[in-house]
């Protein structure tokens, strides 16, 4: 682990201030002692060590309560402007653990996407920025837009189907739907952000409280990786949400995919660079044909340059999303939708790349890298459960439709 | 109306056998595993739930005894000229339900393979351990302890390193064999197996094949100890671990064929892990064919059903192409090993042999892994869910293109074999 994956994996979006590059220079002390260098243990006792170690990354260095605006006791990181920090934390956490950098992501996301704009509206963010600046660890999870079922019409997000209803109540607004699937984190949440459909079909964003009246949670669901993430279904019978509960800003839905696209896609390519260091350590100790070192027979060496280079290209095309997202600021609905097209093109390519770099590396590392002894196997199943949960549904075909909307002005797709 | 036993394969190759003994294993697998694998993750170490699973399979069915002689109450599958394609369609069907089982089975053959099939036959080892297999109504592993701490993948790549990095040695004293050394990762080990098939040395460094031996020690021996399961990724009912063997003494007899000939005959089982691993993965491609198929039956975009969707189409109609093709090409695999004693045929050591099974199944390989890794993300939301069963298939998968040298290895072999490499 000697290496400096500052100088290998460049990084030319990065922020130069300094209050970033300290908070980055935190995180990564934080995953190198309490993780990355400790991981037979963390291996072994991983679900108390994970519930430890968040808390510390949440709650001791306070990363979550980083997005709540300054003016709500937070760090004030809720701008745009802030993406590529906000990044390079994702990657930072991301190498230590993606569960963690998963869950925390997702308490960033909810604020960029509540408090995101200057403009931002007092209700909700005072309220939950009392309880995610508190002390008690906090976990958000998303409902977003997935397979609908053969029968069943529902209303749609540029193809996708739209899990869940709100319709007006006398005092706010209800929301109904069976069997929603959350990202992740559904059996652990505390507040589910839930991507519904008004009376129109518009799609709209909704917060409701996991304890809320109508919440029910299911069965939880094992998973391939991101197991520190308990999921599990829910189901909404009329769960009753106050009227500032309901983000009925045209676009939303839009920034919180590009925001979840950038920021998770941050946390893979963490994973990328760890696996990176891993495989390079592997690869520096272990001969082939009796002799040489792996890294210098020239098949191994081209498997081990794909991995470089995967994670290298992946960190680049997220440094450069990131500059677009902070430079669209809060800009017209057409910036949205642009903004939103190129954070699925790169959020889809940098999570293929970074499993194209894994899935390579172990075929080096042959049965050990299949071994949970030396933890790439970990990442290896927390990214590719990652990428399948943001592909939603249909591989990358809702992706390629949303490209060619965009770029070529389709409307029938 | 397609169904999984629609995709091709040359019917012409097929064993007048296959129909009834697939439809056989088939329900029993449907019935004895199935059913339960989504449990297994959490039974990697102790194997309670596997386990009855196993004795059903192995001893019930009988599939331990597959190799033996009729004569020793086996099922002379060792003589058949069916043998791979009889195999390939066990392990098929096993790899449909559990790639786990199946590595479980084929490396119980791997050992038994090196003395009873021809023209490698060792009559008298066969008689002595026929009994320890086909006598019993528990399951009975055996493993192929080839793997050792230093040497990676060495062993496989016996035919550039003559075995010149085996450090497990083997010293004839009188008439009986004492090895000593430590071996890591075979498939049946972590306490499973009975018998080892130990390849050794017995004379360190040495890169003459005469120096090569092929051992049989059974596991309760004095000197041998197992250590316990590894903790893995996937394939919960293949335990992996070390063994040590501390001045463990066997018969002289117990050595397959002598010198020269051990390593002729060890050297057949490249040929038919490569083949097996082949039926392992078209097993599993067609398990994922009936559960994507039932996915995109069901769910939709654009509110109808995913498969009615062209671009969806365009990549589930992939994921099916490649099945069908590496289908063909398993089956061509293993009418490649029952052709090697005919006149058209090359012997299973042979460098056209070698090249060709170790192509496909690094052809397989890569498009097992694209396939599942594809159909998770055609799930989505549900692609990482043990309920769909795919993801775990996508993990065990992976181990089958890792394991004998992996894919580097592979690519090696079949550059000597259409390049005539002369230095790799």
């Amino acid at each position: 682990m000697g290496r400096n994956i500052d100088h290998l994996f460049i990084h030319p979006g990065m922020p130069a201030d300094e209050e970033s590059a300290s908070v980055a220079r935190l995180v990564r002390q934080w995953a190198d002692r309490e993780i990355v260098t400790r991981r037979m243990e963390y291996r072994e006792g991983y679900h108390q060590l994970f519930a430890e170690k968040r808390r510390k990354l949440c709650i001791d260095i306070g990363l979550q309560k980083l997005t709540i605006p300054a003016e709500l006791g937070g760090f004030g990181w809720n701008s745009p402007s802030r993406a590529p920090a906000l990044l390079s934390l994702a990657c930072e956490t991301g190498r230590a653990d993606a569960s963690t950098g998963v869950l925390m992501a997702s308490a960033w996301a909810l604020f960029l996407l509540l408090a995101g704009r200057s403009d931002f509206p007092e209700e909700p963010c005072r309220s939950l920025a009392g309880l995610y600046s508190g002390e008690e660890v906090r976990t958000p999870a998303f409902v977003l837009t997935g397979p609908g079922t053969v029968g069943v019409e529902t209303p749609l997000f540029l193809g996708r189907s739209i899990p869940a209803l709100v319709r007006g109540a006398k005092t706010g607004f209800t929301l109904s739907g069976t069997g929603i699937r959350p990202l992740i984190a559904g059996g652990m949440a505390d507040l589910f952000c839930v991507v519904c459909a008004d009376g129109n079909g518009t799609p709209r964003v909704a917060l409701v409280p996991a304890d809320a009246e109508g919440v029910m949670r299911g069965s939880s669901v094992l998973m391939t990786g991101l197991n520190a993430c308990g999921n599990a279904p829910i189901d909404l019978f009329a769960a009753p949400i106050p009227g500032a509960n309901l983000l009925d800003r045209e676009g939303a839905v839009e920034e919180l995919y590009t925001w979840l696209n950038l920021l998770l896609g941050g946390v893979s390519a963490g994973a990328g660079v760890n696996f990176f260091e891993i495989l390079a350590d592997w690869s520096d100790s272990r001969v082939i044909k009796g002799g040489g070192t792996l890294k210098e027979n020239p098949l191994c060496a081209s498997v081990l340059a794909d991995v470089a280079g995967e994670v290298a290209l992946a960190r680049l095309l997220l440094g450069e999303l990131a500059g677009i997202v902070a430079a669209r600021g809060e800009g017209a609905p057409g910036d949205v939708r642009r903004t939103y097209t190129y954070a699925g093109m790169i959020g889809q390519r940098v999570q293929e790349g970074v499993m194209r770099a894994m899935n390579r590396g172990l075929e080096l590392m042959g049965s050990a890298g299949y071994a949970r002894e030396w933890h790439v196997e970990k990442h290896w199943r927390d990214v590719k459960t990652i990428q399948s949960i943001l592909c939603g549904v249909g591989a990358e075909a809702p992706v390629k439709m949303d490209t060619a909307r965009f770029f070529y002005d389709c409307r029938e797709i | 109306m397609m169904d999984i036993d629609r995709f091709s394969r040359p019917e012409e190759y097929i064993s007048p056998f296959d129909r009834h003994f697939r439809r056989l294993i088939r329900s029993t697998l449907e019935e004895a595993v199935m059913p339960h694998r989504r449990r297994y993750d959490e039974d990697w170490k102790d194997h309670r739930l596997i386990e009855p699973a196993f004795d059903r399979l192995m001893a019930g069915l009988g599939l331990q005894k597959g190799l033996f002689p009729l004569k020793y109450g086996g099922m002379g599958m060792g003589g058949s000229d069916y043998f791979f394609r009889l195999g390939y369609m066990v392990c098929e069907e096993l790899g449909r339900a559990d790639t786990g089982f199946a590595v479980a089975l084929a490396v119980t053959y791997w050992p038994l393979l090196v003395i009873s099939v021809e023209p490698y036959v060792n009559e008298r080892l066969i008689a002595q351990f026929a009994p320890m297999f086909c006598d019993t109504d528990k399951a009975v592993f055996a493993a192929n302890a080839m793997t050792e701490p230093q040497g990676g993948s060495d062993i496989e790549n016996l035919n550039l390193l003559g075995g010149k990095t085996i450090r497990t040695t083997a010293r004839l004293e009188g008439d009986q064999w004492v090895i000593n050394g430590h071996k890591l990762w075979p498939t049946n080990s972590g306490g499973v197996a009975k018998l080892f098939g130990v390849p050794c040395t017995t004379k360190p460094g040495s890169n003459d094949p005469e120096d090569f031996a092929f051992i049989y020690v059974p596991a309760d021996l004095p000197g041998v100890t197992q250590g316990g399961p590894y903790e893995k990724a996937g394939m919960a009912a293949d335990k992996n671990g070390d063994i040590w063997f501390e001045d463990v003494r066997v018969p002289s007899w117990y050595r397959a064929h002598g010198p020269g000939k051990d390593a002729e005959a060890f050297y057949q089982l490249i040929s038919f892990g490569q083949v097996m691993s082949c039926a392992f993965l078209t097993g599993a491609l067609m398990n994922l064919y009936e559960k994507l198929s039932e996915f995109v039956s069901t769910r939709t975009y654009h509110n109808r059903p995913l498969k009615e969707n062209d671009a969806v189409a365009g990549i589930i109609g992939r994921i099916a192409g490649d099945i069908d093709i590496c289908r063909i090409l398993g089956y061509e695999a293993a009418m490649i090993g029952d052709r090697r004693n005919k006149p058209y045929g090359r012997p299973l050591i042979s460098e056209d042999v070698v090249g060709r099974v170790r192509n496909i199944k690094d052809f397989v390989s890569d498009k097992a892994i694209d396939c599942f890794g594809k159909a998770m993300d055609v799930l989505g939301l549900h692609g990482a869910d043990r309920d769909w069963d795919i993801e775990k298939h996508w993990r065990d998968i992976k181990m089958v293109q890792l394991w004998m040298g992996g894919k580097q290895l592979c690519q090696m072999e079949a550059a000597r074999y259409f390049f005539n490499c002369e230095t790799l």
